[in-house]
Formats: structure tokens, sequence, C-alpha cells
């Protein structure tokens, strides 16, 4: 639990970087956590069959790169890893706040960068909150959150038109049950690219 | 005093006559008397001494009224009439005694006047007896040898009478003496009977304050006898009202608890609403009337609390029937809830 | 009285008063006093005795069980048993009060209905056991149909004739109830009566509905709906089902709240960036903004004066209920009780106001005493939420948490006796008390 959200990212980024195209191990770490999305499945899949294709070695071929080679292979290590974060698309929040936490922000500037570099795309910003508290200020409370999470995309790359915010308030909880790890997975802004 | 008294007295009546003179005189007249006879030997009765009684009553006079005044302030009735009847009594002994000094001073008079009267004689007589002595000298001198003898008789008859004479002065001065000492005698009994009368009227003080205090503490104790009583008797009442308080107390608890558990205040009452009922029981508890005598304005209000009045069966009452009857009998109880808007 | 006298300058007769009070003045004061501050803590017992029925009765609960339901529901009455009762009257002739009072019941109510035709006919008598009293009688009548109707209004005026207010049990309940079945959620807005009766459906959806709220004459409800995706307020006629949609701008439109003349609405929008709050004129969809802040506030419903308004603003940190007494004048805040209160709706007088409250980490109902500013908390569950108070500001409903479901729960409005309202199906919330409607 004491895992940050940045941190799974990197993890899960390592984790697909060394065992290529095992897109099982991705999919049950993402359940346990109770962090995916339904759009997680699909894209573990993507990353397991676009990062690092072929089955050579590493240390063999390396020393024969160029420097021109070995900067486009960081590169793609690079966009892989944000390609790897941007399957995060949920962010949490702390009991009446709609503060963004530090280890959601390397996820959402990636997602930043990924609507800055597709202008086509856009994104529908969920608030939600849990179940405490009243409904309609829930609804205020989800709206805030939404509102925070656009403001850090727009702040980030990607322009006020490609994104639109709406607040459920507690209406849509991810997770039923009235207990603290149900309300903590409920506190959430859902991303949802159409 | 009593002879210097007396003497004034005389000075005042006839200043020229001298004791000396007196004596003189009394010596001539003796001599005559004896000449006379014996017939006026009699020495004049000293009359009592007037003023014996009247002076044993200036003492008593102002003193008892000083004791009474001293020491009885609520200046009792009776003893003012006994000190006043007292009074009456010493100013008609005084008025006695003065009458009867007046009367003795009459007599004394009347004797001076005899005095007189009997002087003024003795005097023509003297004057006739010098004329007869004057004719008896011419006789004698006509008859000397024979009056030679009769001197000798004569003298020896003035050797006799002088002898007599001065048997009666001897015995005059006896007399004298008798009289003083009976006067000093007659002084010692009064100055003992005066310290006696002291004495007594001095009891009779002692034993007036004694009585009078023994008449104050008697008072004094019968008061705090009065006030103890009086005290008492308060005590009793207060404690049988405090008990009869307490009781009521008890009961009025009792009540208002019974009707705390069968009052409802509806849904409209407020803390301003107050309704209060007259309350008529019997002494078994059971309810005789009941009246609204003040209303609080809302029908409903009233009405649950006439409720409440009128749903016990019975009220506790207390068996005392004192208590029932001063507190119970008829009552009053005002319903205005507190925990309400 | 005396002074008055005093003014009339007859000396005699002022004279004979003082005299006379003079004369009273110590004999009263002598008398013995006792008051009573409190009443009894339990509630009031009646006996609501089957009304004798003749004629062909309608299908349904009996006209006396719906009463004594409403009675017992009110949570100031304790109905006896029909069970316990030693006798069953049905009129004032046939009343033993020594039974009753042997039962330690306070009043009965004795009746009978009778059928003919379409028509129902009740008649009923109040008695007052102790004072051996009749406090009310009448015939009513209704339509077959509504003999539920004809119940609710004997409940009204038994209550009025004990409690001197008037009785809520003629009045509608408007909530929303939501069934989940798989990924599948169908949300229902419903009315019925104060008792969950007689249900009826007004609006399906499978996206959330939201806050309903009664306009004055009971005839209207505003609401949210989550229908196009996105809140927006409607306001729906409940006779003919018409609907309009009359907010629907960017951001959130919600917590639609009436007006007392019903010609404008109170909601909160975010259009100009954040949560504010907007009164809607619903003739021509003006909007004047009445908050101004970068906090969140919301949940606006007016106070008894028609003027002011109450709502949630969480500008002090955590949600907190204000008051602005008009339109310009400051808010003012009114709880301070702890960190989290909000969704406020007063009652008619203006005597108090009822809020959600958190205390440690549960969410009761809670009212504040505007006067005295004292806080009392009503409720002992947890996770309570959308307090409605009934319209003579006796009762209070609110949905709570039983098990995964919400339900409805009534309670005298100072906090005494529970009644839980049978739910249809599922969870249900947002309950919304009607007004009294003549």
């Amino acid at each position: 639990m004491k895992l940050t959200a940045a941190q799974k990212a990197l993890a899960l980024a390592f984790t697909l970087g060394l065992m290529a195209g095992c897109s099982s191990t991705g999919d049950t770490m993402g359940e346990e956590d109770g962090m995916t999305t339904s759009g997680g499945e699909t894209s573990g899949q993507e990353s397991g069959s676009t990062v690092y294709g072929g089955e050579d070695g590493s240390g063999i071929s390396s020393s024969e790169m160029t420097e021109e080679q070995r900067r486009e292979a960081e590169e793609r290590a690079m966009e892989a890893q944000e390609q790897a974060m941007r399957e995060i698309t949920t962010f949490y929040f702390d009991f009446d706040t709609a503060e963004i936490k530090p280890e959601a922000r390397d996820v959402l500037v990636a997602h930043a960068r990924f609507l800055q570099a597709n202008p086509g795309q856009d994104v529908r910003i969920e608030g939600h909150a849990d179940e405490r508290g009243t409904k309609e200020y829930n609804l205020a409370l989800g709206e805030r959150r939404a509102n925070a999470v656009q403001r850090f995309l727009v702040v980030n790359g990607a322009a006020r038109g490609q994104t639109e915010t709406v607040s459920y308030g507690e209406e849509k909880p991810a997770v039923m049950g009235s207990s603290e790890s149900a309300w903590s997975q409920n506190r959430r802004v859902e991303l949802v690219f159409e | 005093m009593i002879g210097h008294e007396r003497d004034k007295g005389d000075e005042a009546q006839a200043p020229w006559k001298s004791p000396v003179v007196l004596s003189v005189f009394l010596h001539s007249l003796i001599l005559v008397v004896a000449l006379a006879g014996w017939s006026w030997t009699n020495p004049i009765k000293e009359p009592p001494p007037p003023s014996i009684s009247a002076r044993l009553v200036t003492p008593n006079d102002p003193e008892p009224s000083r004791v009474v005044d001293e020491v009885d302030e609520p200046d009792r009735d009776e003893e003012r009439q006994k000190a006043q009847e007292e009074q009456r009594k010493r100013e008609q002994e005084a008025e006695r005694l003065q009458k009867e000094k007046e009367r003795q001073e009459e007599a004394r008079r009347i004797q001076q006047q005899k005095e007189q009267e009997r002087q003024r004689k003795a005097e023509a007589e003297r004057k006739r007896e010098e004329q007869r002595l004057a004719e008896q000298q011419a006789a004698k001198e006509k008859a000397e040898a024979e009056a030679k003898e009769r001197a000798r008789k004569k003298a020896e008859e003035q050797r006799r009478k002088e002898e007599a004479a001065r048997k009666a002065a001897e015995e005059k001065r006896r007399a004298e003496e008798e009289r003083r000492r009976q006067e000093a005698e007659r002084k010692e009994r009064e100055e003992q009977e005066r310290l006696e009368a002291e004495r007594k009227r001095k009891e009779r003080e002692r034993q007036l304050r004694e009585s009078q205090l023994e008449a104050l503490a008697e008072q004094a104790a019968q008061e705090r006898e009065a006030e103890e009583q009086r005290r008492k008797e308060a005590a009793a009442a207060k404690a049988k009202q405090a008990r009869m308080l307490t009781e009521s107390e008890k009961y009025k608890a009792l009540i208002r608890k019974q009707l705390e558990q069968s009052w409802y205040p509806p849904g409209s009452a407020t803390k301003e609403m107050v309704v209060t009922l007259q309350i008529g029981l019997l002494p078994t508890g059971e309810l005789a009337s009941v009246k609204v005598v003040s209303s609080s304005g809302n029908t409903a209000f009233d009405n649950t609390a006439v409720s409440a009045a009128t749903s016990l069966e019975r009220y506790p009452v207390p068996d005392d029937r004192d208590v029932f009857e001063k507190y119970f009998r008829k009552f009053q109880i005002g319903f205005n809830p507190e925990n309400v808007r | 009285m005396r002074q008055g006298k005093h003014t009339v300058g007859h000396q005699f007769p002022l004279l004979i008063t003082v005299i006379l009070s003079l004369l009273a003045a110590p004999v009263s004061s002598d008398e013995l006093l006792i008051r009573i501050t409190k009443g009894a803590d339990s509630a009031i017992p009646i006996s609501v005795v089957p009304f004798t029925e003749s004629g062909q009765m309608p299908a349904g609960e009996k006209i006396s069980t719906i009463v004594r339901n409403d009675l017992q529901m009110s949570g100031e009455f304790d109905p006896l048993a029909p069970e316990e009762m030693l006798s069953l009257p049905s009129k004032g002739s046939e009343v033993y009060f020594r039974d009753w009072r042997l039962l330690g019941q306070r009043y009965v109510l004795v009746g009978q209905v009778s059928s003919s035709g379409d028509t129902l006919q009740a008649r009923y008598e109040l008695y007052d056991v102790s004072q051996e009293k009749r406090l009310a009688g009448a015939t009513a009548s209704a339509p077959k149909s509504a003999a539920r109707s004809l119940a609710h209004h004997i409940s009204d005026r038994v209550y009025k004739a004990i409690t001197g207010v008037q009785g809520a049990f003629s009045t509608k309940l408007a909530y929303v109830t939501l069934e989940r079945s798989g990924n599948k959620s169908v949300y229902r807005l419903q009315v019925s009566d104060v008792d969950g009766k007689r249900a009826r459906v007004r609006l399906e959806s499978d996206e959330p509905i939201l806050s309903p709220a009664w306009s004055p004459d009971a005839k209207k409800l505003a609401y949210v709906s989550f229908e196009t995706g996105k809140p927006a307020v409607y306001v729906h006629e409940l006779a003919s089902g018409q609907r309009q949609r009359v907010a629907d701008f960017q951001g959130l439109n919600s917590a639609p709240a009436w007006s007392d003349d019903g010609r404008s609405l109170l909601m909160t929008l975010s259009k100009d960036g954040n949560a504010e709050i907007y009164r809607m004129n619903l003739a021509n969809g003006d909007l004047k903004r009445l908050t101004n802040h970068w906090s969140i506030d919301t949940e606006p419903t007016y106070d008894h004066t028609g003027k002011g308004f109450f709502f949630t603003s969480d500008r002090s940190g955590g949600p907190q209920i204000y008051h602005k007494s008009s339109d310009n004048a400051e808010p003012r805040r009114i709880t301070f009780g702890s960190r989290y209160n909000a969704r406020p709706r007063p009652d008619a007088t203006g005597d108090f106001v009822y809020y959600v409250h958190q205390r440690d980490r549960s969410f009761h109902i809670a009212r504040t005493d505007l006067e005295s500013g004292e806080e009392t908390v009503l409720t002992r569950t947890e996770s309570d939420e959308s307090p409605s108070v009934s319209p003579n500001g006796r009762m209070l409903i609110y949905a709570t948490k039983q098990g995964e479901d919400s339900v409805l729960t009534v309670i005298a409005a100072d906090g005494g006796a529970a009644y839980s309202l049978p739910a249809s199906s599922g969870d249900v919330r947002e309950p919304a008390w009607s007004p009294i409607v003549r």
C-alpha cells in the first residue's frame, strides 16, 4: 500500500521492459492494486508488443551501437516508459481535498504530453467522491478534483479544448462498500480518452 | 444642746435675767420663803424635754425614699404609697410635737407670769417689810436690851437657818446632781434608743432592700421562666411547622414526579407557555376539583395539563391531617415546560 | 387592568380593588404551588380502536390501522395494540373510561366506516380519557380509491386536536431509489404518501437522479438528472408529467431550491469557474449570482422569511453552514460544532436548521437552534444523509445506511423515536417532504 503511483508505474515499466511480452504479470499486479481500469488490459498487451522487440540479448549488440542509435534507443525507452505511465488513468485523493498527489504528477505530465502530441485526442475528466458527506457537496467536490486535474493537464501542454470535466459526486463508486479501502478507491479522478 | 436651746429661749424672753441675778433673787426668795414657810420650796419641775421625739424623727425623714429611689426603678405604687403614708405619719407626728411644744411653751409662759406676779407681790411684801423693819428698828432701839437677847437668839436662829439653808442648798445640789445624773442616763438611754432605732431602721432598710432584691430576683426568674416557656412553645411551633413543611415538601415532590410522568406536553408547547390549575383534593387523595386559573392561551397545551392532573387515580397525600389541610386540600399546579423552545 | 382603573379616576372602585388585592395576595401566596417543568419521556399513550365497518370495503389496510401507523410514525404517540384492548367501542357512548384508564391510555379514538357506492364515509370521535371529555369528532368522506387519504386526514385531525399542531400525514414524499443489477443501475424518482405507501415512479434513468425539491404548491418537482451524461436541473410537473430542463450549463447544474412564490429556483452552477449559488427566474431563465468565492458554495435553501438563504460552503476549510439574510448580505457562519456540517434544511418557523453533521468518523443529522446557537445531534445511526423536515416542523426524514443499502427513517424533529419506512426495494435516498397543501 506504501507504493506510490509513480513507483508502481516505474515498476510496471521495468517489468514490461525486462519481461517483454509477458503481459499477464502486469495485469495481475494491476488487479491486485485495484488501480487499473478496464482499458488496462488492452494497453498492457499493446505495450508488451511494442517495447524492445526481438530476443537478442542487449549486452551483445550494445557495443556495436552508434551514438545516434543509442539516443534513439533512449528515446524509445522513454517513450515506452511514458506510454506505460499513460496506462494509469485514475488518480486518488484524500478525504475532502482536490490536491493532486506528488506521485500522480509524472503520470499526468505523460498524459499532458500525449495530448499535446495528439491534438485530435479529447479526454473526459470524471471527478468522483466517496459516499461520505452530502451528495451535492460531493458533486462539487468531484468537480473540484476534475478541475484540478484539468488545470494540471493544460499547464503541462494539453489544450483546454481537448478536455471536458464532469462530476458524478458519490454516484458512481469504483468499489462498493463502506470501508476505508473502498472509500479511498472511490475518491478519484478518471481520465477517459475517447 | 437641750440646755442651750432652753437658755436661748430664756434669754430671748428676758435677757437681763442672767442666772446670777436669778440665783441671787432665788436665794433672796428662798430666804423669804424660809421666813414665810416651806410651802414654796418645791422646785419647779422641769418640763419634759420637748424635742426628744422630734429629734428622733428627723434622721428618719429623708432616708428611706433614697433607697426606694435608688433600687426600685420600676417605681412600684405600693411602695410609693407606703412611703407617702410614712411621710404623712411623720408630718402628723411633727405637727403633734409642735403642738405639744407650743402647749408646753404656753405653760411655761403662764408659769413665768405667775412667777412675775409672785415676784411683784414679793417686792411689795419686801417694801412693806422694810417699812415694818424700819418701824421695828425704832422699836428695837427702844428695846435694845431685850433685843440683844433676842439678837443672840436670833443669831442662833440665823445660824440654825443658815445651817438649814446650807442643807437646803446641799439638798438642791444633790437634787441637781441627781437631775444631771438622770439627764445623763436619759441621754445615754436616748442614745441607746437612737442607736437601736438607727439599727432597726437600717435593719428595716436592709430588709426592704433585700425584699426588693428578692422581688427583683423573683421577677427576673419568672420572666426567665416565661421566656423559656415562650421559647419552648415557639420552638415547638417551629418544629411542627418545619415538620409540616418537610412533610408537605415530600408529598409535593411525589405529586410532581407523578405529574411529570403523566404530562405529555403537546408539540406546540413553548418555554413561554404556563398554565396554572387549581386542584382540590379529598383527604383520600382523590381529585375533588380541577380548574384552570390562568390559561397559557393555547387550548391544546391547557388540555394536556388538565389531562395530566385528572389522570392521577389518587394523589399522594400525607396522613397528617394538619399538613393535608394546610397544603393539599387546595393547591395550584403550574405547567411550564423547560426543554422545549 | 389595575392601571386602567387608575386612569379612569374613580377613586372608590380603585380603593376597593386595592383592598381586595391586598386581601387576596397573602392567601394566594400562601397556597402551595407545584411547578411542572418537564413531561413524560415516553410517547403519548393512545388507543385507536379498530373502526367498525359496514358495506364493501376497499382492499388494503383498514382506515384505523393507517391512522394508528401514522400516529406511531410521528414518534409522539404510542398506540396500543388492538389485542390489548379490553373493549372495542365504536362510538362515544360505548367508551368506558375506567377501562382505558386502567390500560394507562390518555386518548381513545373510536369510529365507524361505511361505504355506499363509490363513497367511503368515516365517523370518528376522539376522547380524553382522564378528563372523560370529547376532544374532536366528525364525519369525513372520500372516494373509495382515496381510502388512504381519508385515513391520513383523520390522523391529521387527531394530531391537531391533541397537540395543537397541524398534522402532516396528508403530505407526500419524493425520493430516489437505485436498483443495481450487474453493471446496470436504474435510478427512479418516486412520490409516495408519508408512510411510504402509494409510491409512484415519476422518472426512471440509468444515470443518477439527485436532489428532488418540491414546489410550494406541491405540484412540481425540481431535481438534478444525469440522463444526458452530465448533471442538469429539471422542473417536472407531476400531474402532466411535463418536464423542462431549466439549467444545463458547462460544469455543475445542481441543488435546486424553490422560492416561496414558486417562480424562481436557487441552484448551484459552476459555469463561471467553481460552484457558486445563483437564482434563476423560471419565467425567463435570467440568472443572478448570489455568492462569489473561490470555495465550494452549494446546497442553497431559502430561510423561513423567503428572503435570505442557507448554504454550504467550505470557505473556512471544511464544509460549514452559512446564512445570508439577503442577496447582498455578508454570509454568516451558523455551524461550528465539527469540521463537517452540510446540506442545511430549515424548518418553516425559522427556529431550527437541520443538517448533516460529522462527529468522529460518523455522519449524523444535527440541528442548531438559530436563536441560541445550540447544536443537538439527533440521530444515532451512522452515514446519515439528506435531512428533510416535515412542513409542521415536528418530524424529520433522512436517509441512512442499512448494510449496503440506504433506507429512509422518520424521527421526531427533536430527536425522538425513529420509524423506518418500508423501502420498496434496493437503495432509497434523497427524501424530500412536501409542503402541506390545503
